[in-house]
């Protein structure tokens, strides 16, 4: 038998800290234990295809020697699997070299709790619920005839930090996340929507079927259009595939050393420039009420609320402690959440009212690096690009290649909703307005549909 | 040992003063096994028979186990120091029934009496949840119930050697390269991936595999701080199923210096003119090619709409097998989980599935597409081709790619050939971006090194350049290809498929070759203010 035992993230740390003091004595100690839940279903054609449904931990364990250190982690939590977690990263890090970088175990300060950020039912969520949304998206797909795939998870997870100075920081959250893309069955049209949230029952299973449908039918008959620079409407799934370049940018070491877009030509970095369109403000709260997130970091630093673009101007990068130190600045922490803002517009559709010649794109798709000076990415157009002349969608157009900046385009914005949406994601929390933006690079067509 | 053995060539594919390094990586070397799973002593047995009775119990009328341990370890560094050393380690069950028409899955790491009961209730409620909204019942081609182990094959068991060896290696690679001006930056690391899985099944199936595979990683930075400008030049060496002895061998120490050389030279070369050119492809950029837009193309879940929300279809579909043009007559795919060193090759799929060589696209044409047991009989294929995969235990097994390579040509010819016989064009070595649409039509390449070719001559660097093409007109303009010993091996660990996306490695071998009137695109936007 394995001795594995369902027990409290918190008392499993605790276990793992004292053992870490016996198995290394003097030795520092930084343990991060998250158990999690993780169910979802996928469906295709209509139908139902692969589902899971797991429960797993997570156990990190750094020890520390002066200035060696290492980590190793594991999923099993019995004493026995901690023991050898332990001995494991204490044997690396005797074996390896000092690093110049080292930085001491974080110290506790106590952070506010972000109770909105987890919700129980939404922990406890089992696998009829998940049918049953999949089956009311499947039943509009097919009374209009169309075919629907998707994908609709949820997970809870609730982490634990401590270290041998004292650290000591619990968050727990939660999220559920449905998306769908409907075809036509001729697979001249397709759509799509979706929608993320901390709580399951926000999410409207009907509501994304309705506008994935609504699109994949008014795609069909795509009309050519040339390649071009064009006013566009991103809206949020095309600017959340696009920001999130942006986050990995924001890295103040990077930029001081000359390999970033934020470098400063003769050296430094260009925080305090004026790089957006005035209106754009990019911010970071774990206490958000409309994107709540962990109030600590991965090495247990305490998350402030920080702007990282104000009205427009560069306020922040992200300084790491050794970083921060060499620099003579503050960490501030690696937030898990970004809410970019600043729009006034009431709707999408004041957006569009306002275009004389632009086109509509609901999401993007294989977003990469092209060129990271520029902070250049590319990628392609999907599930709807539309024109609009004088202020009206007219008619769909086929998908094109971008090769184009985040920075352009939040330098390039005329408006952007007021209103700001959460963006079905991977990893880092975003909330983001639909941006109306000028000279956006499409460079190549795709008939893809 | 090591050096009394056949010991495979490493292609660095690094371009030193003009002289390509045609070195072929063909076949790592075959030795004794290591990395057995050692789950046995753990009294993993009892589980997996509890688990198949209990789903048996419960309704299913198929179901198999999946037990998986997986190891990583990464050591890494910039310029004289270490940056992180981390090990990782991951261990548990997952569980796949059939109840009735559809699928159930459900996994734990807790393996224990209770953890493995829960996860087959789990998997079952999934079922039977599923059944309203499942309408064409899943079947499974047959397959041979099998009893058997297969281990990949390393000399140097990474896992075993000291740290300080490896921290050593990657160091001594800046020492290399630190007194190259304008070479500011350097980052290596090596990590070593190990896999063990026992698979059983209700059909009475029972295998035990285990690979290890391993994949160094070398990039320099050269900054031109004065202009605001830098250029980075990655090593072009792939991860591969093998043991350290594939780091050792390799030329990453021996052509360090060239690299950092190389990152010096990209940052001074001019911007390609953009245009309509010819162009020449090492294996070193084509193999990811190779993987967008002929691999990812003939997954038939794919092009039966299965990955539409995510990935996207497919612009082949199975009407067109025997009919579609997909490349010239030049040209062969195949798919192939036997080739030796290739990341996704193995002696058994996770459907228990015995792996093979089959062509997906034969002198030009469409003639196949990759399947999995409940996959095969959509297009009235009798066996499925073993290439169902799950990334570990948690993951839902379904159809991944195998190693899908293109078949080198019948004339001796080699890089060094091909550009002798070329006009003007541009050779691309090594990859950097790369994106393709989600039906597989428009994509864009970059690349590490760009080298315009003039008469039958590399005459120059360039940089900043990318390829933008569709697939079927790339393929079908390709009118020269190297031989069987220009074939190299290429390929990478995380080739991400499915929601919850899940990670498979697979490689793809090809040798060079040429394609005319293809879009050159330059990438240089400087920053704005």
């Amino acid at each position: 038998m394995s001795g594995q035992r369902a027990v409290d993230p918190m008392d499993l740390a605790e276990s793992a800290k004292k053992l870490a003091a016996h198995v290394a004595p003097g030795a520092g100690c930084f343990v991060s234990v998250q158990k999690s839940r993780f169910a979802n279903v996928r469906f295709a054609q209509n139908e139902a295809t692969s589902n899971g449904d797991d429960d797993e931990y997570s156990i990190g364990v750094r020890i520390v020697h002066g200035k060696r250190h290492a980590v190793a982690t594991t999923n099993q939590s019995s004493i026995r699997d901690l023991r050898k977690t332990i001995e494991r990263a204490s044997e690396m890090a005797k074996l390896s070299p000092e690093d110049p970088e080292a930085m001491p175990l974080v110290e506790q300060v106590n952070v506010p709790p972000v109770p909105l950020a987890a919700d129980p039912a939404t922990a406890a969520l089992e696998a009829n619920a998940r049918a049953g949304a999949i089956r009311s998206i499947v039943n509009h797909a097919e009374k209009e005839g169309l075919v629907a795939a998707g994908y609709y998870a949820h997970k809870s997870l609730d982490r634990v930090l401590v270290n041998s100075v004292g650290l000591r920081q619990r968050h727990a959250s939660t999220e559920a996340k449905l998306t769908s893309t409907i075809r036509t069955a001729d697979g001249r049209g397709s759509g799509w929507a979706g929608d993320e949230s901390t709580r399951a029952h926000e999410i409207h299973a009907e509501a994304i079927a309705r506008v994935a449908a609504e699109k994949g039918k008014q795609s069909v008959d795509a009309r050519p259009l040339d390649p071009g620079r064009y006013t566009v409407i991103l809206e949020p799934a095309a600017i959340g595939d696009l920001i999130g370049f942006l986050l990995g940018e924001l890295d103040a070491r990077r930029a001081d050393e000359g390999r970033s877009f934020f470098s400063k030509r003769g050296g430094g970095n260009r925080i305090g420039e004026s790089l957006f369109a005035k209106s754009v403000t990019l911010r970071s709260d774990p206490a958000d009420p409309l994107l709540p997130s962990s109030p600590f970091d991965d090495e247990g630093l305490a998350l402030r609320a920080t702007n990282w673009i104000e009205n427009g101007e560069l306020r922040n990068l992200h300084y790491s402690r050794y970083w921060a130190k060499k620099s003579g600045k503050e960490p501030n922490g690696n937030a898990h959440g970004f809410h970019l803002s600043g729009g006034e517009a009431a709707s999408l559709a004041e957006l569009i009212a306002g275009v004389d010649r632009g086109l509509l794109i609901t999401r993007f798709w294989y977003v990469r690096w092209l060129e990271s000076s520029s902070m250049l990415v590319t990628g392609l157009t999907r599930d709807g690009v539309f024109l609009i002349e004088r202020g009206k969608v007219q008619h769909a157009v086929n998908n094109f290649r971008f090769n184009e900046s985040p920075v352009a385009v939040l330098r390039n914005v005329e408006a952007m909703t007021r209103m700001t949406y959460r963006i079905p994601s991977y990893g880092t929390l975003m909330r983001v307005p639909a941006i109306r933006a000028k000279d956006f690079l499409l460079a190549s067509q795709s008939r893809a549909v | 040992m090591g050096t009394s053995r056949r010991t495979f060539l490493l292609s660095s594919g690094v371009l030193s003063s003009g002289a390509l390094a045609a070195l072929a990586c063909r076949s790592p070397a075959a030795v004794a096994p290591v990395r057995k799973p050692s789950f046995y002593n753990e009294g993993a047995e009892p589980h997996v028979d509890h688990a198949l009775a209990r789903a048996k119990q419960l309704g299913a009328r198929y179901a198999d186990v999946r037990m998986v341990r997986r190891e990583s370890q990464r050591v890494s560094t910039r310029e004289d120091h270490v940056v992180g050393i981390e090990h990782d380690e991951t261990f548990g069950i997952g569980v796949r029934v059939l109840v009735g028409h559809s699928w159930g899955f459900a996994a734990t790491s807790m393996v224990d009496e209770n953890g493995v009961k829960g996860a087959v209730e789990k998997a079952v409620a999934n079922a039977k949840a599923n059944q309203a909204i499942q309408k064409r019942p899943v079947e499974l081609a047959p397959t041979p119930a099998v009893r058997d182990s297969w281990h990949s094959r390393v000399v140097r068991d990474p896992f075993a050697i000291p740290l300080g060896e490896q921290v050593e290696f990657l160091l001594a690679l800046w020492r290399e390269v630190e007194r190259v001006p304008l070479v500011k930056h350097a980052n290596a690391s090596i990590e070593a991936l190990g896999e063990s899985k026992l698979f059983a099944s209700s059909e009475g199936t029972r295998i035990e595999q285990s690979i290890t595979r391993i994949a160094p990683w070398f990039e320099v930075t050269a900054v031109d701080t004065e202009h605001g400008e830098f250029e980075s030049r990655a090593f072009e060496i792939p991860p591969m199923q093998a043991g350290y002895e594939y780091v050792t061998s390799s030329r990453l120490k021996s052509d360090a210096r060239a690299i950092a050389e190389d990152a010096v030279r990209k940052l001074k070369s001019p911007t390609v003119s953009p245009g309509v050119r010819d162009l020449i492809l090492a294996p070193s950029n084509m193999w990811l090619t190779i993987h967008e837009s002929v691999g990812h193309a003939t997954e038939l879940d794919r092009a039966f709409g299965y990955e539409a929300n995510l990935a996207g279809t497919s612009f082949a579909t199975p009407d067109q097998i025997g009919k579609l043009r997909f490349a010239s007559p030049l040209l062969s795919f195949y798919a192939d989980r036997t080739t030796p060193g290739g990341l996704a090759t193995c002696g058994y799929d996770d459907d228990g599935v015995a792996t093979l060589r089959f062509d997906l696209i034969r002198d030009g044409v469409l003639v196949d597409f990759q399947t999995t047991r409940d996959q095969a009989g959509w297009i009235g294929r009798k066996t499925s081709h073993a290439t169902s995969y799950a990334e570990d235990h948690k993951g839902f097994p379904f159809q991944r790619m195998p190693n899908v390579s293109m078949a080198p040509g019948s004339a001796k010819k080699d890089l060094q050939g091909l550009i002798a016989d070329t006009e003007d064009a541009i050779l691309v070595t090594g990859d950097a971006s790369y994106s393709i649409d989600h039906q597989r039509f428009n994509f864009q390449f970059g690349g590490q090194m760009f080298y315009e070719v003039k008469k039958g001559k590399i005459a120059r660097t360039l940089r900043n350049v990318a390829y933008q093409a569709n697939t079927l007109q790339f393929w079908n303009s390709c009118d020269a290809i190297g031989g069987a010993d220009s074939w190299e091996l290429f390929g990478a660990l995380n080739d991400g498929k499915g929601e919850p996306m899940q990670f498979n490695a697979v490689s793809h071998g090809c040798p060079p070759a040429r394609f005319r009137r293809i879009n050159i695109l330059a990438t240089d936007v400087r920053k704005g203010s």
